[in-house]
């Protein structure tokens, strides 16, 4: 039969019929199910389920997927539909799983069997230690201090009705307070909220201080608008940056120029800069410098002129290559000027002087001189809250308001000190006397730690609390991105069988209502008072979810990590004027740096938050003491940074241990060598020196592992009640002793390519000296 | 009617067609109506008759009122039921021989598929196509931890709602009129308010 069309067709009919018969019978390997004949530890069925929440390693709260698999939770991502981080996540985020299985958890609550102080405790039933808190609670909640790290969103509002409900106060703790740079943000933009600063539509940035690639305020969001502002696309030039600061921190080292002003000098460059671009005429189109200079124009910075203060400010020889340093500041100001839009911000030690407030209403002000306040890379604002009710930073403390709380104790206006993450002891400089105050008979403290800290060290009663990853909360990001957000935490394992922990929020409510204060908390749980924001939230109709009830809204919201609302941010921005005569009232204001400790060679002490550890707060997780350090590379240890030839002048090498004396104390450290670091300055990280706690993080030798705020004596920032911790001068001496400095940078030779004989590189050559080929 | 020579691939042809049809409508039907698709019956045999009313069933009845998650362990905290392993069926019946002789004997195979390190091949009852993603975990917590009474059941009722009553059979047979296809679980999602995007359950 010759091959026609016809028969083709039937042929491959047939043969089709018969394939898909012969198949039909076939037993399929799925439709069986195997029974394993050993029992595993652990069924690994390979599937994986990832949950939507808040990351609460650091105080930006990202939002991230946690990936569980058989009721175990495995590893932590950013969630890339969150607003905050945009899928990436901080090297804090890794570390929230070791906090869940920590083997030094506290595992249930316990009361203090030893002398205050001793670490010893017994443990007892939550019936026992929830009616122990609620004596104390009706017997001494008048004058009760409710200390926590700084609360937001819902937590914020059940911490302080709680405390309002017993006639107390609730306090929010920063180890290095943000209160110097609220009061300059508030005065300059008359802004509540903080701003977002638009990095990534920026043209030229400069920062005085702001650490704001490793931890200040938001960094994995500013770290992702760094990218955008260096090669983001549709960019038709790299940005520009310059870090004006004392000391080579991650941001410095990143940037294009870096300044290494003297410490707290910083807003006498900012406004000798503002002179520059009034005098010159270089300000924005539209920008009223009558009206912002209270009619004096330049005239109104003369003591500014970059003439008068180049002597002052410590611009090193080096750095001005045979130029004056006046003429840096003018080049600097044309260059902030001409590159629109342009951003400046300020931190860090910059806000950490005597004269902080000062220096950082200077620098916020600059902006306006350029018309980047509430544009397109500069300064947004933030236009409002995702419910009214929801607070976005409840009630920072300053060291005021600590001094304040060590006094109220020691009169014994305070005989109740309920703290959650607060580690008051550890944290504030010893001056405030806190410690001293713990002391005092009559105080109860009850600790809501998950860990042993130097605070729940000190406590008579300890309640743990839940991981955040067993645990419901919420956030309200500050800085937010422009728009208001509610971030949504909610529990992606149970606690470990061996841990009986209860919820904060839960433990809270639960003692409101048992002593009948539950007026304005009427909630039984946490997640009851998340439900009712979610209704409420629903009941706006707008926003990033659309749901057809209010049910589905909670579980898209819990799907997604959170809601947000970027129209609001779009209707909603408004660019405030500047305040008459602002620069002319600053200028008024300013004053030089004062230092305490030893004048005669010392050096300044820049204590810096460590780019893991952060203040301490994660110095119990091996991942965060792992971690390098990225500029030195440094892992478990305190090191000192010393120039390097100021260093050799003293005859010290890396790795020597030398003792830090300030007024206020001393402490020991291993010598660092940093080629990058003016010859008047040390630097030393925040968060180690524990005497209590996990034993990665205490009990480790004095010399390795020390806390700088023992140098601190406490002074405060001028208007603002902050803690000047940069304020510090300290005297450095050798020891005599030495120990290995565990960094990862140097510990292998490097070497060029090509150098060895015989060795074989690719050359790369160009046309022009290849003959042109 | 003879057929002209010329028609009688045409004819060929048009069988073939009408076969091939005949057998897609047949597939189809069969993996419509069926459950598991391709259905080998409703309650397949198994290797080892395992009444779930003597182990599951409740203690009035004369069952040991196992509850699910004992022996499927996995159900409530991974996407996967699990299946006991051979070990887990003898912390009892080391002890446990069985008083009938069917039950000896069946009790028997198990402690030979142990003693001789083979695994059982159980037929499987329940399954959805492998482009869904079924976590058994989060629907239990959903029928456990609500806020309604419909929604804070014991984990063997929650089982129930698409198994039915396991523990009242003695061959594992789907629940009666559940097929567990798309239109099953869209309509328990809409009346209990779960989103219904597709990429809820498929990947």
């Amino acid at each position: 039969m010759s091959l026609t069309r016809r028969n083709f067709l039937a042929w491959a009919g047939l043969s089709a019929v018969g394939a898909v018969s012969c198949a039909i019978p076939r037993k399929e390997q799925e439709l069986a199910i195997e029974s394993p004949v050993r029992l595993p530890e652990d069924l690994v069925e390979g599937l994986d389920n990832w949950y939507a929440t808040l990351c609460r390693q650091c105080p930006c709260a990202e939002g991230v997927l946690v990936r569980v698999m058989e009721g175990r939770a495995k590893k932590v991502q950013g969630n890339p539909v969150y607003p905050v981080n945009q899928g990436k996540q901080s090297v804090r985020c890794d570390g929230g799983l070791q906090a869940l299985y920590h083997p030094h958890r506290l595992a249930g609550p316990m009361q203090r069997s030893g002398p205050r102080g001793s670490g010893q405790f017994q443990a007892i039933s939550w019936d026992a230690a929830l009616a122990a808190l609620g004596q104390q609670l009706a017997a001494n909640g008048s004058g009760m201090v409710l200390a926590t790290e700084p609360l937001r969103a819902h937590l914020g509002l059940i911490a302080g009705r709680f405390a309002q409900a017993f006639g107390g106060k609730h306090l929010g703790f920063e180890t290095l307070d943000q209160v110097t740079l609220r009061a300059a943000l508030e005065s300059v933009y008359q802004q509540p909220l903080l701003p977002d600063f638009d990095l990534a539509q920026a043209n030229y940035l400069l920062s005085f201080g702001a650490d704001f690639l490793s931890t200040w305020l938001s960094p994995t969001r500013y770290g992702q608008a760094y990218g955008q502002f260096r090669h983001g696309e549709g960019r038709k030039e790299r940005g520009i940056h310059v870090q004006v600061e004392p000391r080579f921190s991650m941001t410095a080292a990143n940037a294009d120029r870096w300044i290494p002003i003297g410490p707290g000098w910083e807003g006498h460059l900012a406004l000798s800069m503002a002179q520059v671009i009034i005098s010159e005429g270089l300000q924005a189109p539209g920008v009223n410098i009558n009206a912002i200079t209270g009619g004096k124009g330049a005239a109104a910075l003369e003591p500014f002129r970059p003439e008068a203060v180049a002597g002052k400010i410590g611009l090193p020889e080096g750095l001005l290559e045979g130029h004056s340093a006046a003429d840096v500041i003018k080049e600097l100001a044309r260059d902030f000027a001409k590159h629109r839009p342009s951003l400046a911000v300020g931190g860090g030690s910059a806000g950490a002087h005597s004269n902080g407030l000062f220096n950082l209403k200077a620098i916020y002000a600059l902006n306006y001189l350029v018309g980047s306040v509430g544009t397109a890379g500069g300064v947004k604002f933030n236009a409002g809250l995702p419910l009214n009710e929801l607070p976005s930073n409840a009630s920072v403390g300053s060291l005021a308001d600590w001094k304040k709380v060590a006094a109220d104790i020691n009169s014994g206006a305070t005989k109740l000190l309920m703290v959650h993450q607060a580690d008051l002891a550890y944290g504030l400089p010893a001056s405030v006397g806190m410690v001293q105050a713990f002391q005092r008979e009559g105080l109860f403290i009850a600790s809501f730690s998950t860990f042993l800290d130097e605070t729940s060290a000190q406590a008579d009663l300890i309640l743990p609390d839940r991981v955040y990853l067993e645990d419901w909360g919420s956030d309200v990001p500050d800085p937010a991105p422009g728009y208001p957000v509610l971030g949504v935490q909610q529990p992606v394992v149970n606690p470990l069988s061996d841990y009986d922990p209860r919820s904060f929020g839960d433990v809270l409510l639960a003692v409101a209502q048992q002593q009948g204060k539950a007026a304005n908390l009427p909630w039984a749980t946490l997640r009851d008072a998340l439900r009712e924001s979610s209704d409420k939230l629903f009941a706006l109709r707008r926003g990033s979810i659309r749901a057809g009830s209010a049910d589905e809204f909670w579980r898209t919201m819990l799907q997604r990590g959170g809601w947000w609302d970027e129209s609001a941010g779009i209707r909603n921005v408004a660019a405030p004027s500047a305040p008459a005569g602002l620069l002319a009232q600053i200028a008024g204001e300013a004053a030089a740096p004062v230092f305490s400790g030893p004048e005669a060679e010392s050096f300044h002490l820049l204590p810096f938050s460590h780019n893991s550890l952060l203040d301490g707060r994660n110095s119990h997780l091996p991942w965060a003491q792992g971690a390098p350090d990225p500029v030195t590379t440094v892992t478990w240890q305190t090191w000192v940074e010393l120039n390097e030839h100021k260093a050799k002048e003293m005859g010290l090498r890396e790795g020597d241990v030398v003792k830090v004396e300030s007024a206020a104390g001393s402490i020991s450290g291993l010598t660092y060598l940093n080629p990058a670091l003016p010859p008047d300055v040390v630097g030393i990280p925040l968060g180690q020196g524990r005497r209590h706690g996990s034993e990665y993080a205490s009990g480790r030798l004095p010399e390795e592992s020390s806390n700088v705020m023992d140098l601190l004596d406490g002074a405060q920032v001028q208007g603002s009640g902050g803690l000047a911790w940069a304020a510090a001068r300290v005297r450095v001496t050798a020891t005599g002793t030495s120990r290995r400095v565990s960094k990862f940078e140097g510990t292998s030779m490097a070497r060029e390519i090509g150098e060895t004989p015989g060795e074989r590189i690719i050359h790369i050559t160009s046309p022009s000296n290849s003959g042109g080929h | 009617m003879k057929l002209g020579r010329n028609m009688v691939p045409l004819a060929l042809v048009g069988l073939g067609t009408s076969l091939i049809l005949l057998v897609v409508v047949v597939v189809v039907g069969i993996a419509w109506y069926s459950n598991p698709p391709f259905g080998l019956g409703d309650a397949p045999p198994q290797p080892i008759a395992f009444p779930h009313t003597v182990h599951a069933g409740a203690p009035e009845q004369g069952g040991q009122g196992i509850q699910c998650e004992f022996c499927h362990r996995n159900v409530t905290k991974g996407a996967a039921a699990t299946v006991p392993a051979v070990e887990q069926c003898l912390f009892c019946h080391q002890q446990v021989t069985g008083t009938t002789e069917t039950a000896r004997v069946e009790i028997a195979k198990v402690k030979a598929s142990f003693e001789n390190n083979t695994p059982i091949q159980w037929e499987r009852v329940h399954r959805v196509p492998d482009h869904v993603r079924f976590v058994h975990e989060a629907h239990i917590r959903f029928f456990t931890e609500g806020e309604t009474p419909e929604t804070q059941l014991p984990v063997s009722q929650v089982c129930s709602v698409c198994h039915g009553d396991v523990a009242g059979m003695t061959v594992v047979a789907p629940k009666p009129g559940q097929s567990l296809k798309m239109g099953t679980c869209l309509d328990c999602h809409r009346q209990n308010n779960i989103p219904t995007d597709c990429t809820v359950c498929h990947q």
